[in-house]
Order: structure tokens, then sequence, then C-alpha cells
């Protein structure tokens, strides 16, 4: 399995004592998170909705992919690439 | 004896200390950014802050010092959904419908147990300090639940009150549910009040509750603010009777009519005199004080009458209102009043709402005020 890092925005870091970057492991993005969960569980119900995707207005980037573009399996990660959690540009 | 008010904020919580009730000190922004929409001290001590954003969803946050804060894990939550649909204003949510944990609107302690309302509507206990949370399964799956439609802020539910085995919640917009076995079942208490939309099948659903408070010494005696006017039970919600001599005119609309009825949203009662606080709004339509004057409006006589409260409130044109959990009393004697606008303001009576002050800050629109003595 790789080993990523996972960013999070300031605003999930406020409410999770400080917590701004996470080192875990996965074959995909999905897997990394699923490792980010497990060591930071307080994450999951910010990150996804009850259906278990995404919620609606977080993104999810792989390097400078956006998760939710492309079809097909998601891409095997590889030794060093960045998860980033962002806000989506949602009005204003 | 020192107290600290608690301002949840549409982008934090502020800490507004004061020794004498007169001067304050103001700290802050906790959890920058989040909705702080309610607060509670747990029957162990510690304080449970409800935090959500619309981006990020909703959790608890626990601390032992109001310094160190960590997220509740096992908060309240609804079941695996799915498809992510969300209710429609004014339109109920319909069969099939799964909930969601949008914000948790209130939490209430009696006893060891521990109380959260949800939108979407819902009720939830804990047992072990808000370690852990279960559904009130009773309520939230009431067969009536496809028949609850959503008020403006929501299809929440904001209002819990506990008198031993006898439980009040106040669900938008469908009414006062009362249950007298300790949560396993629910009957909708709400003779006397105006419906706000009849259900065809539910006819004692379909109101629209908007702030709760009981007796401190006649549990069974319930003060109800409501969309359709200000209302008293003396019976523990099995009837109501209008209680607005004295408030300003205010209107609702109403199928077919406007009718004359006192809008409003939180409303708060003085453990010692009894005494009852509210903030008339002009009507449903605006939301606004009426005519410009922020005025709390206080009834020393059990409802029969109001008195207007301002010395001390902005003399020029405020058009800000109140959010119903924007309004707080504290324990000591007489009673602090204080209550935060969606202006960002707040104010603090140390008299019972004799006089007023400012309190030394403008904040993000403020959802929810909490008064705690300092141990």
């Amino acid at each position: 399995m790789a080993r990523v890092t996972i960013d999070l925005p300031s605003m999930l870091g406020n409410v999770l004592g400080g917590v701004r970057r996470i080192e875990a492991e996965g074959d995909t993005w999905t897997q990394a998170l699923d490792d980010a969960f497990r060591k930071l569980p307080a994450l999951r119900v910010h990150v996804c909705d009850e259906t278990g995707a995404l919620r609606r207005h977080v993104l999810c980037f792989v390097n400078d992919v956006n998760t939710r573009f492309g079809e097909g399996p998601p891409p095997r990660l590889r030794d060093g690439d960045r998860i980033t959690i962002m806000q989506a540009v949602s009005g204003g | 004896m020192s107290t600290t008010l608690v301002l949840g904020t549409e982008k934090g919580a502020f800490l507004c200390r004061s020794k004498d009730r007169a001067k304050w000190t103001v700290e802050g922004p906790l959890f920058k950014g989040w909705k702080v929409t309610a607060s509670t001290r747990t029957p162990g001590g510690r304080y449970l802050f409800a935090t959500s954003s619309y981006v990020y969803g909703a959790a608890l946050q626990t601390s032992t010092n109001l310094k160190d804060w960590k997220q509740v894990e096992k908060g309240p939550s609804y079941p695996k959904a799915k498809s992510d649909r969300q209710p429609t204003p004014g339109v109920a949510v319909g069969p099939g419908f799964e909930p969601r944990m949008n914000q948790i609107w209130t939490l209430a302690a009696a006893g060891k147990r521990l109380y959260a309302g949800a939108d979407t509507a819902g009720l939830f206990t804990s047992d072990d300090d808000g370690e852990s949370w279960q559904p009130v399964a009773s309520l939230n799956d009431h067969p009536s639940r496809p028949n609850w439609f959503p008020g403006a802020g929501g299809l929440c539910l904001h209002s819990i009150l506990v008198h031993g085995n006898r439980i009040w919640i106040g669900i938008s917009a469908v009414g006062v549910w009362r249950s007298d076995d300790g949560g396993r079942s629910w009957t909708p208490k709400n003779k006397g009040v105006r419906h706000v939309i009849e259900d065809e099948k539910w006819k004692d659903i379909g109101f629209c509750v908007h702030g709760l408070a009981s007796d401190p010494k006649e549990p069974d005696t319930i003060y109800r603010q409501d969309h359709a006017g200000f209302y008293i039970s003396r019976n523990g919600g099995d009837t109501w009777d209008a209680a607005e001599n004295g408030l300003p005119a205010g209107s609702v609309g109403m199928p077919g009519a406007k009718i004359s009825a006192s809008f409003g949203f939180p409303v708060a009662v003085d453990p010692h005199t009894k005494s009852l606080f509210i903030v008339p709004l002009e009507s449903d339509e605006y939301r606004m004080p009426v005519d410009g004057k922020l005025r709390v409006y206080r009834s020393r006589d059990g409802g029969k009458s109001w008195e207007g409260l301002g010395e001390g409130l902005p003399n020029t044109p405020t058009y800000a209102g109140v959010l119903r959990g924007a309004m707080a009393v504290d324990a000591q004697k007489p009673c602090g009043v204080y209550f935060g606008t969606t202006s960002g303001q707040a104010f603090a009576s140390a008299d019972s709402g004799d006089t007023w002050r400012p309190l030394p800050c403008t904040l993000p629109r403020i959802l929810h005020v909490a008064a705690y003595a300092d141990r």
C-alpha cells in the first residue's frame, strides 16, 4: 500500500484538536481516507454524509486531481501522494 | 459568584465572563468558523457544545474547562442512508424519508440523562455523560413522521423540557409532544393553539412551536412562544390558552387571513420569581422588532400582563431580531437576563430586565446564549 499524506482544512482542525495532517496508507484515495478515519474517528462525520459518500460541499483532491472528476476505478496511489480535503466553492 | 456567558454564533463561540455582571470580558472565538448552536453542562460537570457547518456536518465538542476540547466520537447520528435528499421547506418529508444530522439544535440535562434535539427532527439521549448517544425511536420513527414538514428554520427539534418521566419536546413545524413514560411513547399536545398548516390525516400536528419553558415550581405549567402567538398551559400541555395582554400587536399569516398574534422565538423564566421574558417581533413576514424598537417583554404575573423593558437597550432604530436559542437567564438573585441579536449585539441585565447594558463586542449572528455560574 502507498503511504500518503492527507491535509485537512483549518476549519476541521478547529474541531479536531488542531490536527491538519494525517499520514495514511492505501491503494486508493478511498482506502487512504478509511485509514485516516481509523486513526482519527472524529474525522469521518465531517468528510462523509449518511450515505457514506463525500459530503456535498466537500472536495477531495489527489495531488492536483479532483476525485469527483474522472470515470472508472480510482487511480492507484503512489508513495508520497498528497490528498487534500477542502471546501467546495459553493456560492458567494 | 462569577458568571460565564456562552454566545454561540454563526462563526464560532465566544465566552463573556464577569464577576459582578456589570463588567464583562470577551474571549474567543472557539470553533472558529463553525456554527455553535447549543451548550449544556453535563451531570458529570463537563461542558458540551454543539457545532455544525453546512459543509462539514454536525458534532458535539466536550471540555471540562472551556479551554481543552475533544469531539464526541459517538455523538447523535442517524442510520446509514441511501439518498442525500434534504427536506423541502413547507413540504412534508413524505414516506421513506431518511433523516440526516444537519444540526444539533438543543441540549438538555436532567438527572443523569442528557438529551439532544436535532435537525432533521429527532431526539437523542445519553446516559454516560455525553460519551455516546442513542436515538429515541418512539419519537423519531413515529408513524406521523412522513407528514412532518419543516418550518423556515428547517425540520428541527429545538426544545426539550424534562420533569421526572414526563418529557416535552417542540418540533417546527410539527408541534409540542409529550411523553409520560420517560420517552417510550409520545402524544401531540397542541389543543388550543392555532394550526399553521393542517395535515389531512394527523389533525394534531402541523403546529409551529418556536420555544418552550417550564415553570420552575410547577412543572406542568408550560410557556410556549409559538408562530401563532404566546400560550400557556397549566395542565402539562393538555390545553393551551393565549396570554398576550400587553404585548405589541403583531400578525401572522394563517390560511385565509392574517390574524393578530404575538410572533417571536425565545422564552425564558426567572427561576426565583417566575417572571417570563420574551422578545416579540413584528410578524412572521418581517421577523423584526416592532417599529424598530428592540424590547424585551416581561410578565411578572404568570402571563396575565406584559411590560416592555428598554432601559439601556438601543434607542436608535434597531431591526435585528432575537433567535430562539439566543436568550437565557441565570440562577442568581436578582436573576440575570441575557440575549443576542441577529446582527451580533449582545445585552445583559443584572436586575431581572429592569436595566440593560451592551456586552463589549459585536459578533456574527448570535444563535445561542447560555449562562453558567462558575464553580
